[in-house]
């Protein structure tokens, strides 16, 4: 026996290893009610030991690869390349000025719907909490697309927390170690989310496909269903908030396994292939966070602020059109208004007549029109000058068509 | 390809390394692994720990320690990612065993023997992995041929630069 081992010892080793390493996959499957294998939803004990060993392993270089690269640029870009960023700031400046009045004119379709949905029995659960973290790893295979996150169970990570972006949903929290945290991104095969077509209203499960692309798989097909429709997080798998922009529609596709259903090829929203920050959704609320609440409260009284300086404005300009004549009257009929009247034409006041006369003066005008040089007068140098018309220049002003009644010639 | 006698084999250099590169190497591999595809985004089309494996495999024309050094970076790459664990890790365990085999019976001082060697180490890992998740567990992994060709087609170009580059971490007698 000892003999066979030794002389076999390679090949009992694989065999070994090969045997050990089934048996530990056998313990991590199970087969559902469908007959279809699938992951335990959490880790066994021992498994969740050799993912934090590994992490332990790899985390501190990884990050300090990623501190390193990001240090760089930050230096870079914060105190090296600073190039129009005055300028930018002023830009930013004004849009925030323009987004909070645009803010508190939505705010009162947001209190009505909160007011319709408390009637209707419906909860609509806001952001209340989030907390930014920077990604520093993948697992390193397109075989599985997760992440890690440099936030863990230290500053109050759990699993199954959503991971977003300014632009859109990203995945959710997975597994959650000490100070950092694995994400399982929405593009993974195994990820899912409940997602709703902004115009259409339809509503399908987000997955990924094995190149890694986002897709709404078990869609019934339907004709209006176009590229470029955007699609939001539909709120019904507990995980992402309803409204949350998820990608926009690239192209519809035939669902290779079901007749008469669709799978729709999205492109997302959110770069999950170079993420930097990601927010990690810490809580839920029914109503809107203090700091949101600060901000649509300093929204709505810079919008009262706003709306009686254009009140005022208006009533001035009333106040100035009821002293001033206007081009319509409000008791006439429109073929009597004053603007249409051209029975008693305006006739342009003609300039006095000159003490000493000379060259610049009307009767020399007439003569010199014909004169080449003429032309240095200011008034010829300017057909529209003194006439109000083209070719106008030099003409007596009595030949003048008919002018508009202007408020100071009525 | 010069396929050797037992006489020759014998004969044969066994590479041998300092014990910091067999430690460092392999971390590096599965680090920068974890780290590159941020950078690469989509055309993460390697594999630097199934890379570091067959080098070390033929180096030390060992399949035992081919096998052991397999075994542990793809467990280490299961245990990154949300995947079972085990499954690269059989699959890379062949291949550090393979590897080591036939680094018995080739001149691993031939760059493009390396390189070819590691093309069809590199699919055949990728079809190890299909076969245990697909087959033996029967998870829904869905797979694309082009991707694991590029994959393949990516660790022999990178193979063409880094294994020269480790020799020079050898032990030279």
């Amino acid at each position: 026996m000892e003999s066979f081992i030794t002389r076999y010892r390679n090949l009992v080793v694989l065999l070994a290893l090969l045997m050990l390493q089934l048996m530990g996959l056998a313990v991590q499957v199970r087969r559902t009610g469908s007959g279809i294998s699938a992951l335990e939803d959490t880790d066994p004990r021992g498994v969740r030991l050799i993912r934090l060993w590994a992490n332990a392993v790899i985390s501190p270089p990884e990050r300090l690869i990623h501190w390193s690269a990001t240090g760089t640029s930050f230096t870079w870009s914060n105190y090296i390349d600073l190039v129009h960023v005055r300028q930018q700031n002023k830009d930013l400046e004004n849009t925030i000025d323009r987004l909070r009045l645009e803010q508190a004119a939505l705010l009162e379709d947001a209190r009505q719907g909160e007011r319709l949905q408390a009637i209707l029995g419906f909860q609509q659960r806001y952001i209340y909490s989030t907390l930014a973290a920077q990604v520093y790893g993948t697992s390193g295979t397109d075989r599985s697309h997760v992440f890690y996150i440099d936030k863990g169970s230290h500053e109050g990570l759990k699993p199954d927390m959503a991971v977003i972006t300014a632009e859109g949903i990203v995945g959710k929290v997975r597994d959650v170690f000490p100070h950092t945290a694995q994400v399982l991104a929405v593009n993974d095969a195994t990820s899912g989310a409940g997602v709703i077509l902004e115009t259409t209203r339809i509503r399908g499960i987000l997955r990924g496909d094995a190149m890694g692309q986002l897709e709404v798989v078990g869609v019934t097909a339907d004709q209006r269903i176009k590229p470029g429709e955007h699609v939001q997080t539909a709120g019904g798998d507990l995980i992402f908030p309803r409204g949350l922009p998820v990608g926009a529609v690239k192209k519809v596709v035939r669902d290779p396994d079901r007749d008469g259903l669709v799978d729709i090829i999205l492109t997302p929203a959110a770069p999950l292939d170079r993420l930097d920050e990601v927010l990690v959704i810490t809580s839920t609320e029914p109503r809107f966070p203090p700091q949101q609440e600060q901000d649509l409260a300093a929204s709505q009284s810079e919008e009262n602020a706003v709306t009686p300086a254009i009140k005022d404005q208006v009533k001035a300009s009333e106040i100035m059109a009821e002293k001033l004549p206007g081009l319509l009257d409000p008791n006439l009929p429109p073929d009597q208004q004053p603007l249409n009247d051209t029975t008693n034409p305006t006739i342009a006041p003609r300039a006095p007549q000159p003490l000493h006369p000379d060259q610049y003066s009307a009767s020399s005008n007439d003569d010199s029109s014909a004169k080449p040089d003429a032309g240095s007068t200011p008034a010829a140098n300017h057909p529209s000058a003194g006439s109000g018309e083209p070719g106008g220049a030099g003409k007596p002003s009595s030949k003048q068509e008919p002018q508009s009644p202007s408020p100071r010639n009525p | 390809m010069s396929v050797l006698g037992a006489e020759f084999r014998r004969d044969m250099e066994i590479r041998r390394y300092p014990l910091l590169v067999y430690t460092l190497v392999p971390l590096g591999a599965l680090v920068l692994q974890a780290w590159l595809p941020r950078v690469a985004g989509r055309y993460e089309w390697f594999d630097l720990p199934l890379l570091v494996t067959v080098f070390f495999a033929l180096g030390r024309r060992n399949p035992l320690q081919g096998t052991l050094m397999g075994a542990v970076m793809g467990l280490f790459q299961d245990a990154l990612s949300h995947n079972p664990i085990g499954i690269n890790g059989i699959a890379k365990t062949v291949v550090g065993y393979l590897a080591g085999s036939v680094g018995i019976r080739i001149d691993v001082d031939n760059h493009i023997i390396r390189v070819l060697l590691t093309f069809a180490l590199s699919l055949l890992s990728s079809a190890i992995y299909l076969f245990v998740a697909r087959f033996l567990l029967g998870l829904a992994a869905d797979w694309n041929w082009l991707t694991e060709l590029l994959r393949a087609v990516g660790n022999g170009v990178i193979a063409l630069v880094l294994f020269p580059l480790l020799d020079r971490l050898r032990v030279r007698d």
